[in-house]
């Protein structure tokens, strides 16, 4: 013999490979039952009685469902967040401040761009609620009688038109006085939410290129019309203004900070820098430099945070863009983006507002456990600001880029975005018919934009404070004023007025912050042994007694039947191939040659496939040996109960 | 390989009988006496047997080879796998063997991880929000003013002098030469002048006084005054040591800011001179400031007030602080069962350098809690009322070891100084305290705004010439704070009040009239108006209709979680328990026993054989061996020694001859050779 076959037989010898030693089904699930670690089965097996051995299946049953269903339970609940809430006690650092005036530019500086515009706007007041002009802006006369003869250009592009609740389709312009028919839709904003009663109605009309499909925007007021008529053409001039000139027609931050006070130690405007809005003009970032450390507070109080005093000249106001008088200022984080028409806090003058700050971090699980971005990457949404994501800079972002793909062009109070303009008529004549139906479409979602960006996994957020004071009080004011406009002589020419002043204090109250933390309420481990609970709990079960139960109902149940179905085949096959004679019908393997059956490849078990026919009446005259079912018995005897052996003697 | 080790075995046993077999000199001394039972008898012995019995039954393991024990165990244990390696074939068996070994690996993989998490100390925090019938906040008022000028006018007599002329040198140089006549206090100047830095030249910046004359300038004083009114010139204040010869400029940027700073500087010297007592006299009294209040129906007066002097804001007034009487409950969300108040602060009398905000500093704390109402304060506006609605937020924290605070600051490392008011302990009060402490120990006095320890003073120009400038120093340095905070420790309870400030207009131009005549005449008698719309403050506090945010911590993670989570992964790996690992713990103990059986055995074999040099019979054949093991006949009790000394001749030569082994002795021997038969069985 070849040294390899020797070894082949001696593994064969020694290992043999051994099907399942139970001969049929039944004898399987018996032995499974008897021996399985599994509680209940035993029960099924050993029960006397048809009635308790029902029972005992139905109980088995059960408790394999309710393991089932309980273990589903568990894996369905598995990415569940826990919520922390954690308060520390430590330095803090201090957010970026950003302060704006509410009017964007001094109005000395802009006036000669928007004096058209300003023109119109007195003429369209006049003919409308027919008051006279102000006692302020007494040298607006002039100005009208030398444009006397011009022709209107913007009541020209864009009407504002007077509408008569009785005459349906018909609106009246204010400018020629024409009775002008109204096609197209009228669009009543807000008149969703509210009934409107009055009997006149203003609003503009908006066309698109052709002029044939027009919209008509009507407000309750003519407040709320003129400054949205207003805005529309301002925002048209101003887009057409290159940045550097709209940076110097703004408030410099030497002008805007009259005083500034950090964490005991003077600062002043070489500490803040220059944040450009499109719609506020120059905009001041204290503690927002790169290159700088974040400056960071150590204690709380009012003394130990900013104190600003700030120069707000109500003179330079632009009468119709911005009614109201006083500051912006935004509470942010370094790397984010001061959204300052939307998240801003006023400030009035002749007071001073102490803001209380409170910091809270919250932090989200992101993907799988809840709809949430760490850094905006997964959002398909370019970002077109220089800062970090957040949920409003993926909206404004996503609005801009569906503005310039549909309209061409892009929106003025937003960043542009790569290789884009800014929408002005001369270049694209019907953006604003574009731009308010496009804005209609988003606010309704129907842009996909609230869809698309999901908020950012972490966030700061600054709970504030605001309470106000009376500042300068009655008897300071005499020593206070001279001083600050001693300080503020550098910039300006003239006495100040308390009401040019507004002082602001933001500060920590404490420096406890919050955080709140998401953490997975679940872990592999937990799920385990959460599992392992449930088996135990219902079965007293284990990973080892599913393992058996695989073997038993997935191998031997499987190969029990193989067996038998082999056997079936044999069976008939033999008969087909010798159907004269059937008196010698297994003579090439027959099993009165067991030295055979070990020569093949699964010895045992073609010795095992014989024991049934061989204790038939088929086969007269040889028995199968006696070995080969000793050796069957035996293997199995060591496990069986009494019962059986009794039948073995 | 049984067959090897019986024959020691057989000779250990009969030599040694198994009790002696803890070594111990006791129980050896027993041995001789139970090999003589018939020269001493007694109760005693019988005793001694019954023990000697138990130890012996205690002694019984479950076989007396490694091997015979693994399989016992395997074959009885509850655990699921071990079961399965004895009873299938082998190469089952194999497979078996490893999933066992992998189960175990991973359970005690699992058992780590639980155990480290459970010693993370993590909790878990509960919210909840809500109304419920809570204690209405002390509500601390001061007025923005700390004194009324009227009263501290003769204080301050000089410093006003000399700061309108600081002002008027400031505002027009030239003008206030010809006024330099007037008298002024110089020692006060001469202190801690203001100077002016002119850095119009970065290398050379030029230094002089505001008052060049009094003071040797170093340039004609006058002719750069001027100059510097343009832009790189700013304004600095001068802090000298006692000799005067290490000065540090604190520098500003704004006139405004360096002599208001330069004011309070001087002011604090001042008032730290007069006794607490006068001051108090000299703040507003509560009579005065609060004109009228309300809590719910209850009307209520300043003498529901505590007063306590907060020395920055003079007299302030502590509504419903809980330290003498029972602090006050609302049931009611709203303002008609809040607290309402009419103020007055008298803002024509203020002190017009100190003050320059008007209005009521108000401030909600808990009860017992010392308010620090510079830092945590708001504003209230004269002419308006002001609406606060509250919520009680809530932080309740389990301490050590789940997180790093103190419930009573006892062991903070720093002396408390507010513990004087008998308040709770805060951190703030912590910080202050530290700061306090520093300031003892580098200036050698107190700070006029901080409480003083005992035996101490608080620092003035006369007493301690060189403190402002010392003061300057720790005030901004940045390690004093740090290693303030690192010893300071939060409070485990935290409780903030959420405010929602609403304000309007108040008094209404028509009510205006009558409300001034009832206040001025309930006040001060006079049937003249005496109050204005700028002194005037009114006050609405009230709960919200959710009046409380309690977020509570708990252990995440307690020995309930811990012990269910164990047992979950040893059941669901392993299906086994507790009494499996108890079984284990057996197990180990009877396979030490083995081994120190086997190893005093083999001790007896090598003196055996030491002793069997002399002996000269044939030694047993392992055949002989075989046949007493398996012998049945002498287990019994009743064929006794025959058959025990027949096979075994080496017995003659043991040290004890008269001695034949106890009967127990054999009969340990039985369950051995079934087990072995048994196990040959399946050998072969």
């Amino acid at each position: 013999m070849a040294p390899g076959e020797k070894i082949k037989a001696k593994i064969k010898k020694n290992l043999p490979v051994t099907g399942p030693q139970a001969p049929t089904i039944k004898e399987l699930m018996r032995w499974y039952c008897l021996n399985t670690n599994t509680h209940g089965c035993r029960r099924i097996v050993v029960s006397r009685g048809r009635l308790r051995r029902l029972l005992w299946i139905g109980f088995t049953l059960t408790a394999v469902a309710l393991i089932l269903w309980q273990c589903a339970l568990l894996v369905f609940s598995f990415y569940t967040v826990s919520v922390s809430i954690k308060v520390h006690f430590r330095k803090l650092d201090f957010p970026a401040v950003t302060i704006c005036n509410i009017n964007p530019y001094k109005y000395s500086a802009v006036r000669n761009l928007l004096a058209d515009l300003e023109q119109e706007t007195r003429e369209a007041l006049k003919s409308l609620y027919g008051f006279p002009e102000s006692r302020k802006r007494r040298e607006a006369e002039s100005w009208s009688s030398v444009l006397e003869g011009m022709q209107p250009r913007f009541s020209h592009r864009i009407p504002l038109l007077i509408f008569d609740q009785y005459e349906k389709g018909k609106a009246r312009d204010f400018f020629t006085g024409r009775k002008r028919k109204v096609d197209g839709r009228i669009i009543h904003k807000a008149s969703n939410v509210m009934h409107i009663e009055s009997k006149q109605v203003v609003g503009f009309q908006l066309c698109s290129n052709d002029t044939s499909d027009c919209a008509t925007y009507t407000f309750s007021s003519g407040i709320n019309a003129i400054q949205e008529w207003y805005k529309l053409h301002y925002m048209n001039i101003m887009a057409q203004v290159p940045l550097e000139k709209k940076i110097n027609m703004s408030y410099s931050a030497e002008e805007l900070l009259v005083t500034c006070f950090f964490d005991g130690v003077s600062c002043d405007a070489r500490n803040f820098t220059l944040f450009h809005h499109p719609m506020h003009g120059n905009c001041y970032t204290f503690n927002n430099r790169e290159n700088e450390t974040i400056l960071s507070t150590s204690m709380g109080g009012s003394e130990y945070g900013l104190q600003v005093i700030l120069y707000i000249n109500e003179e330079e106001y632009n009468p119709f863009l911005v009614s109201s008088t006083g500051a912006k200022v935004i509470i942010h984080r370094q790397d984010e983006y001061p959204f300052v028409e939307d998240v801003g806090t006023e400030i009035e003058t002749a007071m001073v507002t102490s803001i209380g700050m409170h910091l809270t971090e919250s932090f989200k699980l992101s993907e799988p456990y809840s709809q949430c971005t760490e850094d905006g990457s997964d959002v398909p949404i370019r970002n077109i600001y220089n800062a970090a994501y957040s949920l409003q800079i993926c909206l404004h972002s996503c609005f801009q880029t569906k503005m310039v793909e549909k309209c061409g062009c892009a929106q003025y109070s937003q960043p542009l975005p790569p290789a884009a303009n800014y929408c002005n008529y001369q270049q694209h004549p019907n953006w604003m018919y574009c731009y308010y139906q496009l804005h209609r479409a988003f606010v309704q979602e129907e842009l996909g934009c609230q869809s698309v960006c999901k908020e950012a996994c972490s966030f700061k957020e600054w709970t504030l404070t605001t309470s106000l004071a009376q500042w300068p009080s009655v008897v300071s004011e005499k020593w206070l004023l001279p001083v600050l406009t001693w300080d503020q002589g550098r910039q300006i020419n003239k006495k100040l007025n308390k009401t040019d002043l507004a002082k602001l204090l933001i500060f920590y109250k404490d420096l406890n912050q919050r955080s709140i933390m998401e953490s997975p309420a679940n872990s592999i481990e937990m799920l385990l042994s959460n599992f392992g609970g449930q088996l135990g709990l219902w079965m007293s079960c284990s990973v080892v007694c599913v393992i058996e139960i695989i073997e038993v109902f997935f191998i031997d149940f499987f190969s029990i039947i193989a067996r038998r179905q082999w056997q079936k085949a044999k069976e008939w096959w033999a008969r087909k191939q010798a159907p004269p004679c059937p008196e010698a019908p297994r003579s090439p393997q027959g099993q009165d040659n067991p030295a055979l059956d070990i020569d093949n490849d699964l010895p045992t078990f073609n010795s095992a496939l014989h024991l049934p026919p061989a204790l038939g009446t088929q086969v007269p005259g040889t028995p199968p040996p006696k070995y080969n079912t000793l050796r069957l018995e035996r293997a199995f005897s060591n496990q069986l109960t009494d019962t059986q052996i009794l039948d073995e003697l | 390989m049984l067959l090897h080790i019986n024959p020691a075995l057989f000779k250990l046993l009969h030599g040694y009988p198994p009790w002696i077999m803890p070594t111990d000199g006791n129980l050896g001394d027993k041995n001789v006496q139970m090999g003589k039972p018939g020269h001493r008898e007694g109760a005693t012995m019988h005793v001694k047997k019954y023990l000697l019995k138990c130890l012996h039954r205690l002694q019984k393991g479950p076989g007396y080879t490694y091997k015979e024990l693994l399989v016992w165990y395997c074959d009885n244990t509850n655990t699921h796998g071990p079961k399965r390696i004895i009873c299938e074939g082998p190469k089952k068996k194999a497979v078996w063997f490893l999933l066992t070994l992998l189960f175990t690996a991973l359970v005690c993989w699992q058992w780590g991880i639980f155990i480290r998490t459970y010693l993370s100390w993590e909790v878990s925090v509960s919210l909840s929000v809500g109304f419920k019938t809570m204690d209405f906040p002390a509500v601390t008022i001061c007025n923005a003013s700390p004194f009324k000028y009227s009263k501290v006018k003769h204080l301050l007599k000089d410093l006003d002098e000399l700061m309108e002329a600081v002002l008027e040198r400031i505002l027009a140089p030239e003008l206030s030469h010809a006024n330099a006549t007037r008298t002024l206090n110089s020692s006060i100047w001469n202190h801690t002048p203001l100077v002016l830095i002119d850095e119009r030249n970065p290398h050379h910046p030029v230094v002089f006084d505001l008052f060049g004359d009094n003071h040797n300038g170093l340039t004609n004083s006058s002719a750069s005054e001027k100059i510097c009114n343009a832009h790189g010139c700013k304004m600095a204040m001068r802090l000298c040591s006692l000799n005067g010869t290490q000065c540090t400029f604190r520098n500003f940027t704004s006139a405004t800011q360096a002599v208001t700073e330069w004011y309070s500087l001087q002011a604090t010297n001042i008032f730290a001179q007069v006794p607490q007592q006068e001051l108090v006299e000299m703040s507003y009294p509560g009579e005065q400031m609060i004109l009228a209040c309300l809590f719910g129906a209850e009307p209520c007066n300043y003498r529901n007030f505590t007063s306590i002097f907060y020395p920055h804001y003079g007299n302030c007034y502590i509504f419903n602080w809980g330290m003498t009487e029972k602090a006050l409950p609302s049931a009611n969300p709203g303002t008609e069962f809040g607290l309402k108040l009419i103020l007055d602060i008298g803002q024509e009398d203020y002190v017009p350098f100190l003050a320059s905000t008007a209005g009521v500093r108000l401030m909600l704390h808990e009860q017992r809690s010392y308010p620090f109402i510079r830092d945590e304060g708001i504003y209230a506006m004269s002419g308006t009322e002001t609406s606060i609605g509250v919520l009680v937020d809530k932080l309740q924290r389990m301490g050590e070891p789940y997180s790093p605070c103190t419930v009573n600051g006892s062991e903070v490392p720093v002396q408390n100084f507010y513990s004087d008011y008998n308040t709770t302990y805060s951190i703030q009060a912590c910080l202050r305290s530290c700061f306090q402490d520093h300031m003892i120990r580098s200036c050698k006095c107190g700070h006029y705004l901080y409480p003083l320890p005992r035996g101490e003073k608080y620092c003035n120009n006369r007493d301690f010439p060189d403190w402002a400038h010392c003061y300057s120093d720790l005030q901004m340095s940045v390690a004093q704070r740090e290693t303030c905070i690192g010893m300071c420790k939060e409070s485990c309870n935290d409780t903030q009040y959420k405010m929602t400030i609403s304000m309007a207009d108040w008094p209404s131009e028509a009510s205006e009239d009558w409300i001034f005549h009832v206040l001025s005449q309930e006040r001060d008698q006079s049937t003249n108006i005496t109050l204005s719309r700028k002194g005037i403050v009114k006050l609405n506090i009230y709960f919200q209709e959710f009046n409380y945010r309690t977020i509570e911590e708990s252990a995440a993670n307690n020995l309930v979680w811990l012990l269910s989570n164990l047992g979950g992964q040893f059941g669901f790996w392993m299906g086994g328990s507790v009494l499996c690992l108890i079984e284990f713990g057996e197990i180990i103990i009877d396979f030490v026993w083995i081994t120190i059986i086997k190893l005093v055995a083999l001790a007896k074999s090598l003196r055996q054989r030491r002793a069997q040099a002399s002996y000269s019979g044939p030694p047993p054949t392992v055949a002989e061996l075989v046949e007493a093991h398996t012998n049945f006949g002498f287990q019994p009790d009743t064929a006794p020694r025959s058959p025990n000394t027949g096979p075994y001749p080496s017995e003659q030569a043991l040290p004890i001859p008269g001695t034949p082994p106890p009967n127990y002795d054999s009969l340990r021997l039985q369950p051995l050779d079934v087990i072995e038969s048994d196990s040959e069985g399946d050998a072969i």
